[in-house]
Formats: structure tokens, C-alpha cells, sequence
């Protein structure tokens, strides 16, 4: 049940970025579904690894072949589901905590949570250029 | 040929809506060749970086003709790139003419964003949905609720004043920070760093980070440096804007915040 919330709590929040990014009426639930999955994998992962860098490694991989699998059903750039479904798994809250444990005067757990903002971004970069590796003719294929 | 420059200046206008809108290098430096191709021209080159387009067309022959454009960063706007992208698709398809696809051009750069209303909603839902998303519960989402209708209006005002983007960063997240304080100072009882945290995510450069690593993939080095720069200048003002008030009200005002 809990997933299924997140699920929707997170496809909500991605329409809402997809509506500000002035995104296609017609492709806002497409946004919503590939951000919604994109979330539920990180979820799930960072639930039973307590890995937050292997959550968005795998979750950024799978909302990349989805944008790319919608963007070839859709005749759409894969631009438009990736840019919306990525925000659920961008560290805000790394950069956060880095900026706050800064101002308190806590350096060791200021570098802690930069280093872990570095690697979440690091593995969304691996994420992306993973997803983007897979030749295109195998979307094609797919479509027929 | 003797509309060489007509052809031309077409395929870099589209290219030049589509940079503009958020696409990445490849894809603008594809669809403007493409295009060009598609309307029988076979000598040409096609240059493009994250904020200009440098393309040249018969360069050996009489009606030789080349165009540059400066293409500042701007907002993404996704629905006009879905547009652009359909009608290149139709010009590679040769389903339109050069002055169709320029009428249909001009309609595509008409593509308005939501209203503002609906924006200023989705803002407040946004950073509701992340607080919730981050560990808040429906408290911290509710206060996230206001700060995100509250965050959208001062993006407006920074948007029709014509703000510099880093200095709107800056300000949003002042405000952000300033409006979270109630709660940090323990006057309404719901986790600050929550109500933060849902808050800033409508200003982090994930839009930034992501073209970036894309521009990197295709080896466009020079444009996935310029994103990756922008990213991290980015986050660097929300960092600021965000530290400034609690560190000013925890050594000015002794607040246990």
C-alpha cells in the first residue's frame, strides 16, 4: 500500500514539474507514469539496500529506457519524459544538508553529505549515459 | 538552387527555437543537417554549441551563404521542442514546402505556457508531493503547500522584472528559507529541513544536470561544460540563499535553529 502511495505521490509531483516545464497536455500522464516508476525504484532499492547511490544508479537507468521506449510509442523527444521524471531523484536535499551542516559548524557530517550529493549525481550521470548505451534500432524493433 | 539562403536560414531558425526551448546539442545539430538535406542541399556544415549555431551552405559555389546565431540560455519549454521536433519530422518526410514550414515555425515559437494560475498550483502541489516524498508528513506538506504558492509568485515577479537567473535562485531561496523559519524556530511545530527540502525542487538544476550529461555522451564537450557549470552555480545560490537567514538569526538573533 505504501508503494502504491509513493507511486502516486511521486507521479503527481512529476506532472506538476512537467506542467511548469510547460510540457504537452497530452503527454503530462506519460511524465507523471515514467517520474512515478522512476521514484518507485529508488524507493523500493534505497527500502532494502539502504543504498541511496545504487537506488538512483538503477532508477535513473530505468527512467531513461522508459523516456526512450515512450519517446519512440509517443514520436516525442525522449527529452520530455527524462527532464520531468529525473527531478523525483536530483539530490535538493543533498545540496540541503551540505549547505546546513556547513553554517552549524559540523564539518565532518557537512563532507559526509556532499561527498554523498557528489555520488547521487555521479550515479544519475552513469544512469543516463547506461540508458542511452543501448542501440536505438532495439526501440524501433519494439514499436512494429 | 537559388533559395539556398531561404533553406538555410529556415533550418537554423528551427534550430535556433529548439536550443532556445532546452533541447540538447545533438539533437539540434541533427535536425537542422536533416532538414537541410531534406530540401536537396548536399554541401553544408552545421555548428553547434549550448548558446550559439554556426552553419554555412554551397560554400564552393556562386550562391554560397552562411548564418550565425547567438542563442542566450532561456527557460525550457518542453511543449514547444515536442512541436519543433514534429515538424522536422514532417520537412524530413517532405510533407511541407520551405514557406509552410516557416509559417508552421512561426505558430510553434506562439506555443504558450500554462496559465498562471494553473503554474502557481502546480508549484504548491510540487513541493507538497516532494516534501512528502522526502520523509514529511501531511503537516510538512501543507506548509510546503504555501511556501511553493508563495515561491511561484516571486518567480513570476523575478521572471517580468527580468532578474538575472542566478540572482533569482538566490532570492527564491532567501525567501524560501525565510518563510521555513516560523517552523525552524519551533513557533509551528512541523521538521523544517523537510519543508526545505520540498521547496527548493522546483530550482534545482536537474534540467541542467541531465542536458549536460547528454551533451557530454554525444562529445559535445564545450556545451556539457557550459550545463554542468550552470548546474553547479545553481545549486551553489540556493545554498547561499538558504544558509544567509538561519546563520543571520542564530549569531543576530540567538534562535536555536
Amino acid at each position: 500500500m505504501s508503494y502504491v502511495l509513493q507511486f502516486f505521490i511521486a507521479a503527481v509531483a512529476t506532472v506538476t514539474f512537467a506542467i511548469l516545464f510547460a510540457a504537452p497536455k497530452k503527454e503530462l500522464v506519460f511524465c507523471g507514469v515514467s517520474g512515478g516508476l522512476a521514484w518507485l525504484v529508488y524507493f523500493i532499492l534505497y527500502r532494502q539496500s539502504g543504498n541511496v547511490v545504487l537506488g538512483s544508479l538503477v532508477a535513473t537507468f530505468v527512467l531513461t529506457i522508459l523516456s526512450r521506449i515512450l519517446a519512440v510509442a509517443r514520436c516525442n523527444p525522449a527529452t520530455i519524459y527524462l527532464v520531468s521524471g529525473i527531478f523525483p531523484l536530483v539530490p535538493g536535499a543533498g545540496i540541503y544538508y551540505t549547505a546546513y551542516y556547513l553554517i552549524s559548524g559540523m564539518p565532518a557530517k557537512c563532507s559526509a553529505k556532499g561527498l554523498e550529493t557528489f555520488e547521487i549525481a555521479l550515479a544519475i550521470v552513469f544512469g543516463i549515459i547506461f540508458g542511452f548505451s543501448i542501440p536505438e534500432t532495439l526501440f524501433h524493433k519494439r514499436k512494429q | 538552387m537559388d533559395n539556398t539562403k531561404e533553406i538555410l536560414t529556415l533550418a537554423v531558425e528551427i534550430g535556433d527555437a529548439m536550443l532556445r526551448c532546452g533541447a540538447e546539442i545533438y539533437r539540434v545539430e541533427d535536425s537542422v543537417i536533416r532538414i537541410l538535406e531534406a530540401f536537396g542541399l548536399d554541401d553544408f556544415d552545421a555548428y553547434v554549441l549550448s548558446n550559439g549555431i554556426f552553419a554555412s551552405a554551397n560554400e564552393s559555389r556562386e550562391d554560397a551563404c552562411s548564418v550565425v546565431r547567438y542563442v542566450p540560455l532561456s527557460a525550457t519549454h518542453l511543449g514547444k521542442l515536442a512541436a519543433l521536433n514534429q515538424l522536422t519530422r514532417d520537412i524530413c518526410n517532405h510533407k511541407c514546402s520551405v514557406a509552410e514550414a516557416s509559417e508552421r515555425l512561426k505558430q510553434c515559437k506562439k506555443i504558450p505556457v500554462y496559465a498562471n494560475a494553473v503554474q502557481l498550483l502546480a508549484c504548491g502541489i510540487g513541493c507538497a508531493a516532494f516534501t512528502f516524498m522526502f520523509g514529511g508528513h501531511l503537516p510538512e506538506a501543507l506548509y510546503a503547500f504555501f511556501v511553493g504558492l508563495i515561491e511561484q509568485l516571486a518567480l513570476f515577479v523575478c521572471r517580468k522584472r527580468k532578474v538575472s537567473r542566478f540572482l533569482t535562485n538566490v532570492y527564491v531561496s532567501l525567501l524560501i528559507s525565510l518563510l521555513s523559519l516560523p517552523a525552524a524556530a519551533g513557533v509551528i511545530p512541523v521538521l523544517h529541513d523537510k519543508v526545505v527540502i520540498g521547496a527548493i525542487m522546483p530550482l534545482v538544476p536537474g534540467i541542467a544536470l541531465t542536458t549536460s550529461i547528454r551533451d557530454f555522451y554525444n562529445g559535445d564537450y564545450l556545451s556539457g561544460t557550459i550545463h554542468l557549470i550552470d548546474a553547479l552555480l545553481t545549486a551553489l545560490c540556493i545554498a547561499v540563499g538558504i544558509a544567509l537567514p538561519i546563520l543571520l538569526l542564530r549569531y543576530g538573533g540567538n534562535l536555536p535553529v
